[in-house]
């Protein structure tokens, strides 16, 4: 299975840290997977777990959640907001056997460019050797069910 | 919906894009798409005639929809919602997929980087067709400014904006103005007296009657948004509230602890000093030794602090020419002394620097190089030598190991950032850098202006520089400010939140969910509503509406939805 899978992850990115980021990494020219679609919200505080839910659906293999580090968010503590919803939302995840691997949330700030290039690394080849999302599955299961 | 008709422009950036990413496949895709009635591949989006073809096709086509992918949206979104807005289209129809510093830049696989490119600008097409049109929010612009930092970066700021009629409230955490530079005698490379330098501004400042001076004195909390600003100085005892439309942060730097390099001995030693601590003795006039008698040997050390593995691999930029500086005033106040310059690279960049440096070899000083990440070390004096100890030397430049005799060594300490710059980061809400310093909002085209809009650093809290350039950055920073003081009303963002009255069901989670205080609470009508002018558009009271009555202009449910989809 994990021969030539390419997963395809979605990474929702803070305008202010983790964007920046991801920007930074661009203009050092540090080399990374191909695999992330990044959606840019202005605060991980905006991303809502039916975004993430979405993505999965849609046949995401991995979604990535990075804000600014806890203390440094532009919007006071945002991140913070993101942080609690995290723990709610992956049991939400379990209860549908999705591997804990799939939902990542990272701290990445403006100036860590070679750390998001690790971070995209590191998140596809956990994706890889899981290999594809079996939530559709779990949901046809679960409507059978019923 | 159904109607709408969107332009797609993919950049090549030159080669910047186009050498990896197959910008015609990218635009070609982009044709099959349900609403995009046109799809070009060109060489500079943003040049005139990039941004001439947008407007014409928007005119001739009747495009209400564009998409842009090119570089970050961090870079031009400004510059293509300026096209936009020229060409009679909301500037908020716009949207751009980042297929440079997120692409290009980042990958070698050109089949996969394509396909990536592909996935986002579909994205984007899919996220533009929910894009409404957005009308821009005006504001007041206080013409008061807040300046923390009393150095001469932050007096050069107060003088401006006050000599230009305005009200500056300038915060000195210290007991006396003037900063690092006050304990500088002269200055490289005209050698003109720091002391002339600084104290002429202080005085004026202190006389400006347009400038409050708050001494011992801290900045409390700044809350508000450009333009309107409100922060509370605390100083003697009491916490003044004071209103401005601005704030330049002039912090500075701290001169690195020379005692952490345990090789040199600093604060054992009493011929181990500073270049600090050297400076005191310039200006007092007398050079001597821990013995207290003139030296015959002095020795000068670069980069103590600075381009090192163990401490900050930067430059501090302004050592070189100190200790070139140094050479001149020892050789002056001493004729028969010796001096030695040991460096790692000799940095004489600025203007009438490299002629500094030669008029220092042509007073003798005696250069020698050492290796990067290694330090010299002290050697004990025998009885017999003329010297209070030696320094033994890899010298780079002959491969020899030369011990140079010495009776005071001179550190050239570097600059770092100051402890509390995270405390005064969170304070005004901008950045730093992994060594500490602000984060400016560009590097080369921004340099003075942050993040947060009406936040500006000047001088050495962005990181090291000499007076000139923190002098620059200090008039740009004003500048900038009384643009905006001239127009007096200042253009603000036309994103933020909005609660939908009639899905209200008034369980006020949102109230304290905002940071700023934005959302307000009708006990009557038992409704939220936003205050669009304090809101931030962060959208954390978006996400948690347990009713869905919240919409994040610009950032709707929908439109990332559909950008979710688009991706996949």
């Amino acid at each position: 299975m994990a021969n030539g899978f390419e997963p395809k992850i979605v990474g929702f990115l803070c305008n202010w840290c983790s964007y920046t980021g991801a920007d930074l990494a661009g203009t050092s020219r540090i080399k990374y997977a191909t695999n992330l679609r990044v959606i840019r919200t202005m605060c991980s505080a905006r991303i809502d777990p039916t975004f993430i839910l979405k993505a999965l659906l849609e046949g995401a293999d991995g979604v990535l959640i990075c804000g600014c580090h806890p203390g440094d968010c532009h919007y006071v503590e945002g991140n913070y907001k993101a942080m609690r919803r995290f723990p709610l939302l992956k049991r939400l995840l379990d209860a549908y056997g999705i591997e804990n691997e799939r939902v990542q949330l990272e701290w990445v700030s403006a100036s860590e460019g070679r750390r998001f290039a690790e971070v995209v690394d590191r998140m596809t080849e956990q994706i890889k050797a899981l290999g594809p999302c079996k939530v559709r599955t779990a949901l046809d299961f679960d409507m059978a069910e019923r | 919906m159904d109607n709408q008709k969107i332009g797609v422009y993919v950049c090549n950036c030159g080669t910047n894009i186009k050498k990896v990413v197959d910008c015609d496949e990218v635009a070609a895709k982009a044709l099959e798409q349900d609403g995009v009635v046109c799809a070009k591949s060109y060489k500079y989006m943003c040049s005139n005639p990039g941004q001439e073809m947008i407007i014409k096709d928007i005119k001739e086509q009747g495009l209400d929809r564009v998409v842009v992918s090119a570089c970050s949206p961090r870079m031009h979104e400004a510059t293509f919602r300026g096209a936009l807005a020229k060409a009679g289209l909301n500037p908020y129809f716009l949207e751009m997929a980042n297929i440079r510093e997120q692409c290009s830049w980042v990958h070698v696989d050109p089949r996969a980087a394509t396909d990536k490119a592909s996935d986002l600008t579909r994205g984007a097409v899919r996220r533009v067709v929910h894009h409404e049109a957005l009308e821009k929010r005006f504001v007041d612009m206080c013409p008061a400014t807040l300046v923390i930092g009393g150095g001469i970066t932050g007096l050069t700021a107060a003088l401006e904006l006050a000599e230009s009629g305005n009200q500056v409230y300038l915060v000195e955490q210290s007991d006396r103005l003037g900063g690092n530079l006050a304990n500088v005698d002269l200055t490289a490379p005209y050698l003109d007296s720091a002391r002339d330098l600084i104290r002429e501004r202080i005085l004026r400042a202190t006389r400006n009657p347009n400038i409050t001076v708050f001494m011992n004195a801290k900045v409390e909390s700044l809350d508000g948004y450009v333009g309107n600003f409100r922060a509370r100085i605390a100083a003697d005892g009491e916490t003044v509230p004071v209103e401005i439309g601005s704030v330049v942060v002039a912090t500075g730097y701290k001169p690195f602890d020379a005692s952490r390099v345990k090789a040199f001995g600093h604060g054992t030693n009493p011929n181990v000093i500073t270049s600090f601590e050297f400076e005191a003795m310039l200006r007092k006039g007398r050079i001597v030794t821990g013995q207290g008698r003139p030296p015959r040997y002095v020795t000068v050390i670069h980069c103590v602090g600075s381009r090192s593995e163990e401490f900050h691999p930067y430059c501090s930029r302004v050592c070189c020419m100190t200790a070139l500086k140094y050479g001149q005033e020892i050789k002056a106040a001493l004729p028969d002394a010796f001096v030695y310059d040991l460096y790692i690279d000799m940095h004489a960049f600025g203007k009438g620097c490299e002629d500094f440096y030669k008029q220092a070899s042509e007073i003798r000083t005696i250069f020698m190089m050492f290796q990067k990440n290694t330090a010299p070390q002290i050697v004990a004096a025998g009885p017999k030598d003329d010297c209070e100890m030696f320094l033994r030397v890899d010298d780079k430049l002959s491969g020899e190991e030369v011990d140079i005799p010495t009776d005071l060594i001179v550190l050239m300490v570097g600059m770092e950032a100051r402890e509390d710059s995270g405390e005064v980061a969170r304070l005004v809400n901008i950045s730093r850098d992994k060594d500490g310093w602000f984060i400016e909002s560009h590097p080369k085209l921004d340099p003075v202006a942050t993040t947060t809009d009406g936040v500006y650093i000047a001088g050495c809290c962005q990181s090291p520089k000499d007076i000139n350039e923190s002098v620059a950055q200090a008039r740009a920073a004003t500048a900038r400010i009384m643009a905006k003081i001239a127009k007096g009303r200042i253009e603000v963002d036309a994103v933020f939140a909005e609660v939908n009255q009639d899905d209200c069901s008034g369980c006020r989670v949102c109230n304290d969910l905002c940071p700023y205080g934005a959302i307000d609470f009708d006990p009557e009508a038992k409704r939220s509503n936003v205050i669009s002018a304090m809101c931030k558009a962060c959208g954390a009271c978006v996400t948690a509406c347990p009713s869905a009555a919240i919409k994040g202009r610009h950032f709707t449910d929908e439109q990332i939805f559909a950008q979710i989809e688009g991706v996949l």
